[in-house]
């Protein structure tokens, strides 16, 4: 009996020394959740789907990630009323690089700073980021040297072009005889164009219902071009701003605070120009475009419809139009990039940068912040880039999209390194939604004949200078 | 104005062939509905469809494919497929996804227990207080239902902040009694004035009557009163199972993962990198008007014959 | 017996009789003070459970200081607390005086937590300068909310908008509906088919509404300008012009809740003892006298009722308008509730959307009175 209780007794020592010795290891494995708000569509899925796949926390932790997947039109709605109402459910979310002043200033985004001053890692990263992508995406005050994001999925405007419509040869005959130039077809070619070809090209192909297309009668009506004015949230800016910095033109200068103004500024005899410029264009774009509804849902629409033959349109929509169950053009879309402004000294080309950012929140642990930030190396490390260009993405790294197979995972990839050094981006101030709404109110007023580009732009010069003197970013 | 003077005995004389048989033997009701006949179905016929054409159209798109939803010129006539359905509850969220399960039959429970108990127990309670109001009124009746009905003349929009926090703080987001909560107190002014409107047109006579015989209130009000006013009740249950079923603002915000509706999963189709999947969204839809338009049937017959406010009386 | 007159038939008819408040003073507080007397007790003892008036003073006094001075958490259950006790003074007030009271009380609670109390902690917010995505504490700035609203152009001209638009859209209901009953006056072959057809409208998801609308107005690809088009050969661009875009807004707002109007009028239509218009048809009277003298009476009542909630519903119109145009172009189809929504939630202008919305508030809850004063004289009237 008393053998079995020595036994006993040796047996549990023995098994409260090896715990005692296990422990330690066993404790530092902790399980993390980290909850990430995202916009509901591919980019987001795929990065689920790869760090399902392939995600092994350094530190040795459990993480989980909690993607809460939101409809795109009431992201902003949703994320907003979470933040704002102070439930901290979050502890990332992939925001808008023009949201960043607004929740910066509530308090909700984290400043990485001293993150990334302690680590190697994320400094490579930010070095590796094209500075147009690094200033958009994660500095606020803009182009300063405070950080916040990073780039989850960066984004341009690139030109979807119909190369059975623009290389057929009976087309080709008949634009040289009228135009006394070659009809640009390859992608080489269109990456060359500017808006006067472009106005030409939209004056050639405005077709109506029956009128000869490509040798036969078309069976609708077709156009030639097309870019979004639309009255949603930036839609027609992105096209207005297009041309007012080609132009030379300058919107109010958020780097520039207290000194820049934007009366003066937004209605300068260039602006005028460059907004009477954009407007000459219109005629030759699909009707809605007169009604302030051809957003960049519409432009897509229509020319995987087959009614348009060039469209100025974000990449993230190229995967649906080449798609054969979603475009009915699936096999005859090619991609360059987008028209600049024929000038003395060349071609200018300036266009606002797209794509989204993620950030952190203010109220993570220190274990949160660790993993999440060891989340965004993996994400933008070469591998994962790699992976997910492949399955459509976009990369912002230079290693990633200057590697000769970049190109070769998407038809538009061709266009993206070019076009990364001419983007810019416009306010990230707080009061950027007011600014915004009233300007692509004033634009969608000139667009449907209310009134004209001077008119436009003198009521959005007034309006800003007030605005932001009443905010205080103007003297 | 004429006189309405002549007695009933005497429309019967005169105007005997043009007194239905059975109206004349007393066998039909003499108010409600009069008859028309086949003439007048085809002319509703008429009016009905093309009244009905854009939801028609809808129901169509989900059966269309890809090709045929935004033909020009339109296609009414076209080979139908189930893909769309299929879509519904499972497909690929990327190109190059797997197909997953969409959750959508979660949804669509979710949708239909969320509207039916809201809309149960606005109804219990808002009777209940319709009741109330009518046969004791208090003084100031008449400002309570005023600030009732003022409930409902602000656009959502505004106490969403408040309760949002609200539903944070006590832990009710992403409940489902939260959401039913909520959805009940949308319906109650709506109730409460219907309710009363009924209960008014009651005659209190039979009521007295069963005071005097010595029934409890509570036996009036069940035994009497609430038999008589099943057409208001049937009536509000489909107004106020239309507006919970279709609400979208309050879903988007204060739904959690399990407890997402389906106007919020219909929100999925638009947006993104496709503006609208047509087909999707289509037979999204055409699913989720089953229901309602089965309920409203069910209850057409309360709501079109009892609907007479108690004036086929003796 | 039947009615043999319309007056009597008047009286039946709903909703015109008590269901609607008095034509006398709109009146909020003061109507309830007399309701709510405390039952008269011992003077001296301020502390009774009925004591109704204490817990409202303490409840104004004491929610102030608690938003202004403590972190939301905190002032959120004092408040809620404070609250809690009115209710509950209320509650026992009305509880030893009828029975009435105990029937209403549990509809009244619920609203009063889910919805009174959301809606005064927002009038509360309309008095400082809150923004919900700034960190700075909120300070008490008093009617400057509401002065900057009152004085500022954008929001009368967006309420003009929205007036232009209410009044056009309810006529349209209202006639629609009106004569959606007429059709289904009587019993027909395959009636109650045909009736759910034209009542599947209201059934539908904005979603879906606003998403399909805007496709039958596209003109490229949409139904509406295919269908033009077999005429002029030209696309029809509908939503280009002002008028264009307020009538395509109208057009889908009607459709959908004319079967409204309809039901609640077919509801009166069916409860016309039929006798009259044999009466009438004798004595060869023309079919718009027999409109109006019997059969407008017995329905004016729900068409006052579809009248009163439709305007309610029209004054907050928002998804329509939102999905279909997005308040374009330009700000043509702006309306109230989407300045509102923009107010409050894209500029997060938080205290001056609350001061907008109560201003509005009081607009609706002025013209509901009108309304319901204009109905009541008539009752008296007639």
């Amino acid at each position: 009996m008393q053998r079995q209780g020595e036994l006993i007794a040796a047996a549990c020592t023995a098994v409260f020394v090896a715990l005692a010795v296990a422990t330690p290891t066993s404790a530092a494995a902790a399980d993390v959740t980290l909850r990430m708000a995202v916009q509901d569509w591919p980019p987001t899925h795929i990065m689920k789907d790869l760090f399902d796949k392939q995600y092994k926390a350094a530190s040795g932790n459990a993480v989980k990630l909690e993607l809460d997947f939101i409809p795109w039109p009431d992201y902003y709605t949703r994320l907003n009323a979470s933040l704002t109402s102070g439930e901290k459910q979050y502890n990332m979310a992939v925001s808008d690089s023009q949201w960043l002043g607004a929740f910066i200033e509530g308090g909700y985004y984290l400043n990485i700073n001293k993150y990334v001053d302690a680590d190697p890692g994320l400094q490579a990263v930010f070095k590796d980021l094209h500075p147009a992508v690094k200033d958009s995406y994660s500095t606020y005050p803009y182009k300063s040297d405070k950080l916040y994001g990073f780039p989850q999925m960066p984004d341009l405007v690139v030109s979807y072009y119909r190369k059975d419509v623009l290389c057929d040869a009976t087309e080709q005959k008949n634009f040289m005889a009228k135009y006394k130039y070659k009809l640009p077809c390859s992608p080489e070619e269109m990456d060359g164009n500017d808006w006067d070809k472009f106005r030409d090209i939209g004056e050639f192909f405005q077709r109506k219902k029956g009128d000869m297309l490509m040798g036969k009668p078309a069976d609708d009506d077709f156009y030639g071009i097309e870019f979004q004015v639309g009255k949603g949230y930036d839609f027609f800016t992105t096209s207005s701003y297009e041309f007012l910095w080609q132009h030379g033109g300058e919107i109010w200068d958020e780097t520039k605070q207290p000194n820049a103004h934007a009366l003066g500024v937004m209605n300068s005899k260039v602006a005028v120009e460059s907004f009477d410029h954009l407007l000459s264009m219109v005629k030759y774009m699909p009707p809605i475009a007169k009604t302030g509804g051809l957003d960049i849902f519409k432009t897509d629409e229509l020319f995987r419809e087959g009614k348009v033959a060039i469209n100025l349109e974000w990449i993230g929509f190229a995967e649906s139009s080449i798609n054969p169950q979603t475009s009915k053009v699936a096999d005859k879309v090619a991609f360059a990039q987008i028209p600049g402004l024929k000038t003395p000294k060349g071609i200018v080309r300036w266009s606002v940068i797209g794509g989204q950012p993620f950030v952190l929140m203010t109220w993570n642990t220190d274990i949160q912040n660790k993993e999440a930030l060891d989340f965004c190396k993996w994400w933008l490390s070469k591998p994962t880039q790699i992976a997910f260009a492949k399955a459509g993405g976009q990369s912002a790294l230079r290693s990633v999209y200057k590697d000769p197979s970049y190109v070769t995972f998407r038809p538009w990839n061709r266009t993206w390194a070019a076009s990364l050094d001419w983007q810019k981006d416009f306010w990230h101030v707080p009061e950027f939604f007011e600014l915004l709404t009233e300007q692509q109110e004033e634009y969608t007023k000139a667009v449907t004949g209310q009134q004209n580009a001077q008119t436009t732009l003198d009521n959005i010069a007034n309006f800003q200078e007030k605005l932001l003197k009443d905010a205080g970013r103007i003297k | 104005m004429f006189k309405l003077a002549l007695p009933r005995s005497a429309i019967a004389g005169a105007g005997g062939a043009a007194i239905p048989l059975l109206e004349r033997l007393g066998l039909r009701a003499a108010s409600g509905v009069g008859e028309a006949g086949w003439g007048r179905t085809a002319l509703a016929g008429v009016v009905s469809f093309l009244y009905f054409f854009p939801v028609l159209w809808i129901i169509l798109t989900a059966f269309k494919s890809y090709d045929d939803v935004l033909a020009v010129p339109a296609k009414f006539f076209f080979t139908p497929t189930l893909d769309n359905f299929r879509q519904v509850f499972s497909r690929a969220y990327s190109v190059q996804g797997q197909v997953q399960d969409t959750g959508f039959a979660l949804f669509f429970f979710n949708s239909i227990v969320i509207a039916t108990v809201s809309v149960a127990v606005a109804l219990v309670l808002g009777t209940f207080a319709a009741f109330g109001f009518s046969r004791y009124p208090l003084k100031g009746n008449d400002t309570y239902l005023f600030i009732i009905l003022s409930t409902r003349m602000l656009p959502a929009i505004v106490v969403i902040i408040p309760i949002f926090l609200m539903f944070r703080i006590t832990g009710l987001a992403g409940t489902y009694l939260g959401i039913i909560a909520l959805y009940t107190t949308f319906n109650l002014p709506f109730t409460i004035w219907m309710m009363k409107s009924f209960f008014d047109e009651l005659s209190p006579d039979v009521e007295d009557a069963a005071r005097i015989d010595g029934s409890s209130d509570a036996r009036v009000f069940f035994k009497i009163c609430l038999p008589q006013v099943v057409a208001g009740l049937a009536a509000t249950a489909v107004f106020g199972l239309i507006l919970t079923w279709n609400e979208f603002l309050f879903a988007l915000l204060l739904s959690g993962v399990e407890t997402r509706t389906v106007p919020v999963a219909m929100a999925q189709t638009i947006g993104g990198d496709i503006g609208v999947r047509w087909g999707l969204l289509a037979a999204i839809e055409t699913l989720f008007l089953v229901p309602v338009i089965i309920v409203t049937f069910a209850l057409q017959n309360q709501l079109l014959r009892g609907v007479t406010f108690g004036t086929i009386k003796r | 017996m039947e009615r043999s007159s319309p007056t009597g038939g008047m009286a039946a008819s709903p909703a015109l009789s008590p269901a609607l408040p008095s034509a006398s003073p709109p009146a909020f507080a003061p109507a309830l003070a007399p309701a709510l007397a405390p039952i008269p007790r011992p003077a001296g003892r301020l502390l009774r459970w009925n004591n109704w008036q204490a817990a409202l003073l303490v409840f104004v006094v004491g929610m102030p200081p608690a938003i202004a001075l403590l972190p939301p958490a905190f002032s959120f259950w004092v408040a809620a607390a404070l609250a809690v006790l009115l209710a509950a003074t209320l509650v026992v007030n009305a509880w030893g005086r009828h029975t009435g009271g105990l029937l209403v009380a549990p509809a009244l609670a619920l609203l009063f937590v889910m919805n009174i109390y959301p809606l005064l902690w927002s009038f509360g917010l309309s008095f400082f300068n809150y923004r919900a995505n700034r960190m700075k504490q909120p300070t008490f700035v008093g009617l400057q909310n509401y002065a900057n609203v009152i004085t500022d152009p954008v929001v009368w001209d967006r309420l003009h908008t929205t007036a232009i638009m209410v009044v056009l859209t309810v006529s349209v209901q209202m006639v629609i509906g009106f004569l959606l009953a007429l059709l289904f006056s009587k019993q027909f072959p395959l009636r109650r088919y045909l009736m759910i057809l034209v009542l599947t409208p209201m059934m539908l998801s904005f979603v879906a509404v606003g998403a399909f609308f805007r496709y039958y107005y596209e003109p490229s690809l949409g139904l509406l300008s295919q269908f033009v088009r077999l005429f002029t050969g030209e696309p029809y661009v509908l939503m280009q012009s002002v008028w264009g875009a307020r009538a395509g807004i109208i057009l889908a707002d009607a459709w959908m809740w004319s079967p409204f109007v309809m039901l609640l009028v077919l509801a009166g239509l069916v409860s016309v003892p039929k006798y009259l218009y044999e009466a009438a048809a004798i004595d060869r009277a023309p079919a718009w006298r027999r409109m109006w003298s019997i059969t407008l009476p017995y329905i004016r009542g729900l068409l006052l009722l579809a009248l009163l909630f439709r305007t309610i519903e029209a004054f907050k119109l928002f998804d329509v308008v939102f999905l279909l145009t997005e308040g374009g172009p330009g700000t043509a189809t702006e309306t109230i509730a989407v300045y509102v929504y923009r107010v409050a939630f894209q500029y997060v202008k938080t205290s001056e959307s609350t001061a907008l919305t109560y201003i509005l508030l009081f607009t609706v809850i002025v013209l509901t009175n009108l309304y319901l004063y204009l109905a009541n004289r008539r009752i008296k009237e007639a």
